[in-house]
C-alpha cells in the first residue's frame, strides 16, 4: 500500500462515447479484471433511481425483485408436482439467473438463502428427471450456501451418488450432513441404505 | 568572587553528556525510522485506490468532457470494497500475531510491518468515508455497509460459479459410465440368453462377480426401488 498522500498515476483512458474505462498500454491481468469489474459496477449504478446515483444502504431490500424470485419458484415447484420436471427446470433455472443477477450491495445473506433454495429445488427437478449428475452438482452448491438446516439438500446429493454408484462418496457425504444436522430421519435412513448397499458389493465382489 | 573558569568546567561537561546523548538518540531514532520504512508493505499495491485517484487526476484532452461522477462513484465503491478485505485481513492477523508475539514465535520487525498496515487500514477508510461524503451526504455511513455486501456477494458467486463449472464434467463423467453399464449389461445378458438362464436373479449375481460391475447390480437393481422412493420424498419435500 502506498503511504497516504502518494499514490501510482494510472495511464486510464476514458472512453467519451460508453464511458467505460480503459488500460493504455499493457495491463496486468488484476487490471484488466478490475477494471472490468469497475465498468460493470458502473453500468448497474446507472440503473438506480437514488438522488445523486449512490446505491442505497442494503437494508431494506427492494421487494421486487424478492417476489418475482419467489413467484417464479412457485411455479416451478407447482410444475414439479404436476409431474413436468423439465418445465420446473427451466423454471427454477430462470429463478437462480435472477437471484445472482441481484445488485451486488443487496444483502449477501439473503442472495444466500435464495440461491440455497433454488439450487435444492433445481436438484430435485433433475433428480425427478433421473440428471443425476447434475443434480448432485447442484445439491453440492445449496449445501455449500446453506449447511444448517438444509437436510433436503444433503439427502438430494446423498441419493444422487448413491444413484451413480458412488456409495463410498455417498457414505462419506451423508456423514458428514449429519454432522450439522444430527438425528435427521431421512438421512439417516439413507445411511442405512448405502451401508446395506456397500455390504452387499462386498459380499459380491468377494 | 566566582571563580569562571572553575565554574566553566562543569557546565562544559554536562553540555557534552547532553549534546552525546541528543545526537546519539537522533541518530538512532532516524535509522529506526529508515529501517521501519524499509520493511515490505504488508499488502500488496491498492489497485482500486490507485485507479480511484488516477481517474480524479485523468486531465481528459481539449473538448473532451470530464470523468462523470458515476464512474468515480463507481471507483470509489470498489476501492472501499478491497478495504473490506483488508480490514478483514488486519482483523483476523491481529489476534494470531500478538499470541505469537507474546510467545515469542515471532520478531519484531513483523509486528512494526502489522501495526504500520493497520495504521494505513484506518487512514485509508477514514479517506474514502470523507470522499464518500463529498460525493452525496451521508453515503459515508453506508458506504462500508454497501462494500461489505458487495465483497460478500463476490464470494457467494464465485464459488457457486466454481461449483456449478463442475457440471459438464460430471455430467461426462456420468454418460460414459452409464454407456459403460449398459454395454457389460448387453454382454451379460447376450451371454445368459446363450446359456439359457435368464431369470431375474442371476443377473445380478453373474454381474456382482466381477469387481468393475458392482455398479451395474446397484443402477439396476436400485434404479426403479430408488425412484419410487425419490418419489414419495418429492410428494414431501416438494413443497418449500
Amino acid at each position: 500500500m502506498d503511504s497516504s498522500d502518494t499514490f501510482t498515476l494510472l495511464p486510464l483512458h476514458l472512453d467519451p462515447a460508453t464511458k467505460a474505462i480503459s488500460y493504455q498500454g499493457t495491463p496486468t491481468t488484476a487490471l484488466t479484471t478490475e477494471l472490468t469489474a469497475l465498468n460493470d459496477l458502473h453500468r448497474s449504478l446507472l440503473t438506480l433511481d437514488t438522488p445523486n446515483g449512490i446505491p442505497p444502504p442494503p437494508v431494506p431490500v427492494n421487494p421486487k425483485r424478492t417476489a418475482q424470485i419467489n413467484k417464479l419458484r412457485e411455479s416451478g415447484n407447482d410444475a414439479l408436482r404436476k409431474g413436468k420436471p423439465a418445465d420446473a427446470l427451466g423454471l427454477y433455472t430462470l429463478a437462480l439467473k435472477m437471484a445472482a443477477q441481484r445488485p451486488p450491495w443487496e444483502p449477501a445473506g439473503l442472495v444466500r438463502e435464495e440461491l440455497a433454495q433454488l439450487y435444492g429445488n433445481r436438484a430435485q427437478a433433475y433428480m425427478a428427471g433421473q440428471g443425476w449428475a447434475e443434480g448432485a452438482v447442484d445439491a453440492k452448491c445449496s449445501v455449500e450456501l446453506k449447511k444448517v438446516g438444509n437436510a433436503k439438500a444433503w439427502w438430494r446429493r446423498g441419493r444422487c451418488l448413491v444413484e451413480m454408484g458412488r456409495l463410498e462418496e455417498a457414505r462419506e457425504w451423508v456423514g458428514e450432513g449429519l454432522e450439522f444436522e444430527a438425528g435427521e430421519q431421512d438421512l439417516v435412513g439413507l445411511l442405512k441404505e448405502v451401508e446395506v448397499l456397500i455390504e452387499k458389493r462386498k459380499t459380491w465382489s468377494g | 568572587m566566582v571563580d569562571w573558569v572553575n565554574l566553566a568546567i562543569p557546565f562544559a561537561y554536562l553540555g557534552v553528556v547532553v549534546g552525546s546523548l541528543y545526537t546519539f538518540s537522533y541518530l538512532y531514532r532516524k535509522r529506526q525510522a529508515a529501517h521501519a520504512a524499509s520493511l515490505a508493505p504488508w499488502f500488496d499495491p491498492h489497485l482500486q485506490r490507485n485507479i480511484y485517484l488516477s481517474l480524479l487526476h485523468l486531465d481528459p484532452p481539449e473538448g473532451t468532457p470530464k470523468v462523470p461522477d458515476g464512474v468515480l462513484r463507481a471507483a470509489l465503491l470498489r476501492r472501499a470494497t478491497e478495504d473490506i478485505h483488508r480490514i478483514v485481513a488486519v482483523r483476523n492477523a491481529k489476534q494470531a500475531l500478538t499470541t505469537l508475539l507474546q510467545r515469542g514465535s515471532v520478531g519484531d520487525e513483523l509486528w512494526q510491518r502489522f501495526q504500520r498496515a493497520e495504521k494505513e487500514v484506518e487512514e485509508e477508510i477514514r479517506d474514502v468515508v470523507n470522499e464518500a461524503n463529498a460525493f452525496s451526504p451521508n453515503w459515508g455511513q453506508s458506504i462500508f455497509q454497501s462494500a461489505n455486501e458487495m465483497a460478500n456477494n463476490a464470494i457467494v458467486r464465485k464459488r457457486t460459479e466454481e461449483l456449478q463449472a463442475q457440471v459438464p464434467k460430471e455430467k461426462e463423467w456420468w454418460a460414459k459410465k452409464l454407456a459403460g453399464i449398459q454395454s457389460d449389461f448387453m454382454k451379460e445378458l447376450d451371454e445368459e440368453s446363450g446359456a439359457k438362464k435368464a431369470t431375474a436373479a442371476v443377473p445380478v449375481s453373474a454381474v456382482g462377480s466381477k469387481g468393475s460391475d458392482d455398479d451395474t447390480v446397484l443402477v439396476e437393481a436400485g434404479g426403479p426401488t430408488a425412484s419410487q422412493q425419490g418419489g414419495g420424498k418429492k410428494k414431501k419435500k416438494g413443497k418449500h
